[in-house]
Order: C-alpha cells, then sequence, then structure tokens
C-alpha cells in the first residue's frame, strides 16, 4: 500500500496500519479460546471483519445458542467473537463472550503499544546511529582536512611564496641573461676592432720610440766627439734635465706596458662575454670529468699557490657529453675563484661522484665564505667581490651559465670563515 | 499522508501536535480523549514517558467511515518536546497531513517557543513539508497561569501570518477542542482538493466533524 504521492517508499512511516494478525498471535489466542471451551462453551471463534475465521476451538456446529461481540482497533471494528453453547445457559454465554472480548481488547492494545514502542525505538536508534555515522564521519573529514589545512597554511603559504621568489628570479636571470647576452655579443663585437688596432698600434708606437730613442743616442754620443760644441752640449744637457727625459724615458715603457696589459684584459673580458653569450655553440664530444678538471688545473699552475693543498676525491664517472671547452670554462671559474680565496694556507677538495643518475663535484675551499647576503648574487652577472679592475665578474656567470645549459645546477654552501663549498650537479641525459 | 489505499478504500490522516516541552501537548490529547467520548474513537495509546515527559510520542486514533465506503483513520500524535528528541520528531512528523503548534503562554517560555517553531520549520523541510501549504495551527496554552504573554501582543504577531491562533488552557479543558476542531477543519479542506472527499465520497466537512464529534462539541 503506497501512498501516490509518494511512490516506492518502502520506509518505515510512523502511523502505517497494522493488521490483526500482526498484533495477535496463536499462542496467546489459543489458550484464550481453549480456556473458554473448557468454562463450558462449546465453540469459539475469532474472525476478521471481512467474516473470515482466523482462530477457533471446540464446535459451533449443532449449537442452538450463540452470542457475538465486535472488538475494535483504533476505533475502527475490525474482528469479532462468536461463542456457542447449549441451551439454557444464555446469561452466561455472554458472560463469557464479554470477558474473552475484553481480554481480546486488551491483548491488542497491549501489543499494539509493544509494537509502536519497539517500532519507533528501533526507528529512532537507527536513525539516531545513521546520523551520528553519518555526521560523525563527516565531521572526520572536516576536521581532518581542516587539521591538515591549519597545520600546513604556514608551510604551504611559504612554499608557494618561495615558488613564486624563484620563478620570478629565474625569469629576471633568464631576461638579464638574454639581454645581457646579446648585449654582450654586440658589445664583444664593436671594441674587438679598435681593441685590436690599439693593442697592434701601442706595439707600433713603442717600437717608434724605441727608434727616436735611438737617435737621440746617436746625436749625444756624435755631439760629444766635436770639441767645438762643448757649450751646446752643456746646453742639450740643460734642456734634457728641464724636460726630465730620464724620468719620461723610464715612463714611457711603463706606459706601453700597462696599456698592453690594459688591452690584454680588455680582450679578456670581451673573450668571456663571448664565451658567455655563445654558450650553445660548439663541438659536442663525450668527456671524462675527472680528466677535465686535472687538465684545467694543470692549465692553471702558475695561478696555484706553492703551498696550496690541492685534494683530488675522484671516483670513476660515465663519459659525459657537451661542449668541452664550456665545462672546462665553468670548472675553470670555480677553481680560480677558490685559488684567490686564499693566498696562504689554501686547502681545496675536489671530489666527483654519481648520484642519482648524475654526476656530483664538489670543489670545497677553506677560504674566508661568502657572506650569506652576497651568496645569491654571486652567479649574477658582473657581479664581483674584487676590487674594481681586478675581476671581471662574469666567471661564475659563465659558470652558472654553462652548467644550466645541460640541465645542471650548481649551489654554494659557505659557512663565512671556515670556506666555501660549490656543488654542481649534471644529470646524465637520457639514452 | 500515512497511507491511501483506493482498492482496500482506505486513508490514514496524520495529524500532529509540536510544541517546546512541557507546553501541554500530551495534556491536549487527554482532554480530547476525555471530550470526545463516542464511537469511532480509538484509545489514547500514550507511549513510554520518563517523569511524565513523552519520549515517543501519543497517539489519539478516529475512526470514520464516509458514505462511499471510504474508511478513514486520523490519527493524532504528538511529538516529545525536549530538544534531544529530534530524531523522534522527524519521524512523527513525517508525511503529516496537519499541525498544530503548542506553545507555553508564559512570557518565561517565549524562547522556548521561537526555538521549537524553528525546529518545526526545519523539520518539515527535512521530511518535504512545506509550511505555506500544510494545514497549520497555533495554540497559546496555559492561559490559566500568570506571567503569560497579553493576548493582544500574540494576536498582533500571528494575525499577519493568517495561521489561526488559539488561546487555551488544556488543563481546564478551554480551547482544546476548538484548537482541534480548527485543525481538523483545515485538514479536510486540503484533502478535499486533492482526493474529492465530497465529490467521490460523499463527505462534506460537516460531517466528517460531526464524525469527529466536534460540530456538537463547539455550537
Ligand atoms: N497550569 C497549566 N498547566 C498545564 C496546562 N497544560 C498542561 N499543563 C501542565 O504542564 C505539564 C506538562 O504537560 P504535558 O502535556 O505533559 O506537556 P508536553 O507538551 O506533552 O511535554 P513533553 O511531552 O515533554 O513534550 C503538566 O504538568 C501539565 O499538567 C495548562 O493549560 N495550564
Ligand atoms: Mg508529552
Amino acid at each position: 500500500m503506497k501512498d501516490p504521492a509518494r511512490p516506492d517508499t518502502l520506509e518505515f512511516v510512523v502511523g502505517s496500519e497494522k493488521k490483526l494478525r500482526d498484533l495477535l498471535n496463536e499462542q496467546e489466542v489459543l489458550p484464550l479460546l481453549k480456556g473458554a471451551v473448557r468454562a463450558g462453551a462449546s465453540g469459539v471463534m475469532i474472525s476478521d471483519a471481512a467474516d473470515a475465521v482466523m482462530w477457533e476451538h471446540g464446535t459451533s456446529v449443532n449449537s442452538p445458542l450463540y452470542a457475538v461481540q465486535p472488538f475494535s482497533l483504533e476505533g475502527e471494528t475490525i474482528g469479532k467473537i462468536t461463542v456457542s453453547g447449549s441451551d439454557g445457559n444464555e446469561n452466561y454465554l455472554k458472560g463469557l463472550l464479554c470477558l474473552l472480548t475484553d481480554v481480546v481488547q486488551t491483548m491488542l492494545h497491549n501489543n499494539l503499544k509493544r509494537m509502536l514502542t519497539t517500532e519507533m525505538h528501533t526507528r529512532v536508534v537507527n536513525q539516531s546511529y545513521e546520523e551520528l555515522l553519518k555526521s560523525n564521519s563527516l565531521l572526520a573529514v572536516s576536521e581532518a582536512k581542516y587539521r591538515e589545512l591549519a597545520e600546513n597554511l604556514e608551510k604551504k603559504v611559504q612554499e608557494r611564496t618561495d615558488e613564486l621568489k624563484q620563478a620570478h628570479a629565474r625569469l629576471l636571470q633568464q631576461e638579464k641573461i638574454a639581454s645581457i647576452g646579446q648585449l654582450a655579443a654586440g658589445v664583444a663585437h664593436e671594441i674587438n676592432n679598435p681593441l685590436g688596432f690599439i693593442a697592434s698600434n701601442i706595439n707600433t708606437l713603442q717600437k717608434y720610440i724605441g727608434k727616436y730613442r735611438e737617435m737621440t743616442e746617436y746625436y749625444q754620443s756624435e755631439i760629444s766627439r766635436i770639441p767645438q760644441t762643448a757649450r751646446m752640449q752643456t746646453a742639450a744637457e740643460q734642456k734634457w734635465k728641464e724636460l726630465k727625459l730620464d724620468l719620461i724615458s723610464a715612463d714611457i715603457d711603463d706606459l706601453i706596458r700597462q696599456s698592453l696589459q690594459g688591452a690584454e684584459r680588455v680582450k679578456k673580458i670581451v673573450s668571456d662575454l663571448k664565451g658567455f653569450s655563445h654558450i650553445d655553440e660548439g663541438q659536442e664530444a663525450v668527456i671524462d670529468i675527472n680528466e677535465e678538471i686535472d687538465r684545467t688545473l694543470n692549465v692553471l699552475t702558475h695561478e696555484i699557490p706553492r703551498d696550496a693543498e690541492i685534494i683530488r676525491d675522484y671516483h670513476p664517472l660515465p663519459g659525459f657529453v657537451c661542449n668541452p671547452a664550456l665545462i672546462c670554462q665553468a670548472f675553470l671559474n670555480i677553481i680560480l675563484n677558490a685559488l684567490q680565496a686564499r693566498r696562504e694556507g689554501l686547502r681545496f677538495v675536489i671530489s666527483t661522484d654519481m648520484r642519482d643518475n648524475a654526476i656530483i663535484v664538489r670543489f670545497s675551499d677553506n677560504g674566508p665564505g661568502i657572506p650569506e647576503l652576497i651568496r645569491s648574487r654571486i652567479f649574477d652577472p658582473f657581479y664581483t667581490t674584487k676590487d674594481v679592475g681586478k675581476g671581471t665578474g662574469m666567471g661564475l656567470t659563465v659558470t652558472y651559465e654553462s652548467i644550466t645549459a645541460y640541465h645542471g645546477t650548481i649551489e654554494v654552501e659557505s659557512e663565512p670563515g671556515t670556506g666555501a663549498t660549490f656543488t654542481v650537479r649534471l644529470p646524465l641525459r637520457e639514452n | 499522508m500515512i497511507e491511501y489505499d483506493e482498492i482496500d478504500r482506505r486513508m490514514v490522516l496524520k495529524l500532529v501536535y509540536y510544541g517546546p516541552a512541557l507546553s501541554g501537548k500530551t495534556t491536549n490529547l487527554l482532554v480530547l480523549h476525555d471530550l470526545l467520548e463516542r464511537e469511532g474513537r480509538g484509545d489514547l495509546m500514550v507511549l513510554d514517558t520518563k517523569d511524565d515527559r513523552t519520549i515517543f510520542f501519543d497517539l489519539l486514533p478516529f475512526f470514520i467511515s464516509a458514505p462511499s465506503g471510504l474508511k478513514i483513520k486520523v490519527k493524532v500524535y504528538t511529538v516529545p518536546g525536549q530538544v534531544n528528541h529530534d530524531a523522534t520528531r522527524k519521524a512523527v512528523l513525517q508525511r503529516a497531513d496537519g499541525v498544530a503548534f503548542i506553545a507555553d503562554s508564559r512570557i518565561a517560555e517565549r524562547e522556548n517557543n521561537v526555538e521549537s517553531f524553528s525546529n518545526l520549520e526545519k523539520n518539515l523541510e527535512i521530511v518535504g513539508l512545506d509550511i505555506e501549504k500544510l494545514p497549520l495551527v497555533i495554540q497559546f496554552n496555559k492561559r490559566d497561569l500568570p506571567g503569560i504573554i497579553p493576548e493582544e501582543d500574540i494576536r498582533s504577531v500571528w494575525s499577519p501570518t493568517g495561521i489561526p491562533v488559539f488561546m487555551a488552557s488544556a488543563l481546564e479543558k478551554r480551547g482544546v477542542i476548538e484548537t482541534f476542531g480548527r485543525l481538523a477543519e483545515m485538514t479536510f479542506d486540503s484533502i478535499d482538493r486533492r482526493y474529492g472527499l465530497q465529490e467521490n465520497h460523499g463527505l462534506d466537512k460537516a460531517a466528517f466533524l460531526e464524525k469527529l464529534s466536534l460540530s456538537a462539541q463547539r455550537a
């Protein structure tokens, strides 16, 4: 039986109708009927609202006398009790019937009450249990979520901030590198030409000056041989002194040497710039990093302080595919940096190893270390801690660019006062 | 509606007495039971109580048969007013055809009335009943007590809503029949609209109320 407005609801509804058979059962009813027969009735029968017999005892057949009484549930007549017996005890039979009806009526009431109570109890318990389970699991989920959120919020924000910072820094760095690259390529080209003739002109000038000197010396020696020129000799010496030509000629050599040195340094800057801006040019080859480091150290022999202790802690490495000049340049700059970090008592450890399919090269010195403030800037182009004019400020930038060109990383750890460690990680390329 | 069986020609309606704890819902039913002594009125079923507080519900059933032969059972329930029995309230409220909200007139009980009414609104929504369409009457009970909200105040609050409001003292058997009578009338109207009690079953409102023994009492 369904409510047409709400079809297919199987769920128990408070108030659903109970049937006579739900409320009375044989174990309860039969003893009652048997008792009535023992008490004198010849037959007793309980029938439902449609007059169908539900329970009976004894026999009503041929009974000349009978009495009927209905009983009801919730105001509705749902059945009746029929008692039959022999003539003469009509009042007794009626009394028996009244008693029976009262008992059945009470049974119905009590059973209905018990049923409603247990149904309700079960329902409330089930519903409460289900609600409890549901709200509990919801609570557990949201609680876990909030707890995680609360615990990780700060960390997450920090992570995101760091990521953004790094991304921004990388972007800036890339832009910087790109524009510097273009600039460098242009500058290198523009500078190289004049630099070429400046250097060669200074060399030529040096030769020319040598010739003037020779001529002057010739005049001096020739004049001193002619006796009549004594007065002129004195005047010339006078003039020589007046013009401080002794000092000047000594200075000329210095001037020229310094000019040539300067031009040489400009040339070096320009070639660094070129190396930096043409990092992806050149031939690739398979190299052994250990060998390359050794070769680089050899090239730098004259730069290594005599009392320096160089410790090589090499492990066998697989071949690395790269432009050897670039990687050598990268290592050279790191090594130079270390060599210049400390002139006396330098202890320089170079170790190589394989880890997680990458070549790890560590360079540790016992120099003054790198203050935290500038640690993040040492790979910036043109950043130098050396006195102005001494470093080009390109060294570590070139290193950085070379390493990253091979998808590697370079990190610096430094405890000021105890030295610095550069760790280069070069991942082996797939296949 | 608890049940409607066209083949069996049986309709079971549910009316619910709702309201805060101790407002007199059970007392209302006791009074109805006493006053509506007639054939067709079933026994009052007072399910388990604890210290006279309803735990499950009380039930007063009525049985009516329409001229068409349609059997109509009207089951009047009370819910437990105590806050912690919300699950039971929801269960009882399910499929209600009409609600009588029994409020406690005492000023001190104002908060509880408000809270219980919003609980009714919430639970009606949960069981899928529209408070705008559901027959609803309000009874302010315990008018015999001192410290009660004045009738004018109550009327001025509730008259704009159009919900019928009754002043009552269940203890003195005043206002109880009126409350039930109006709820029965409104319920008849709403069922009649949907099921044509008059048209299809020959049962008009007067007859319906008379079968509940209300017309005589109200006259
Ligand atoms: N003075 C006075 N007392 C009343 C009135 N109606 C009910 N009471 C009393 O208030 C108390 C609570 O009445 P109930 O009918 O049990 O209240 P209820 O609403 O069924 O309470 P719950 O079952 O807990 O929800 C009883 O002591 C009643 O005698 C009234 O009109 N006046
Ligand atoms: Mg109660």
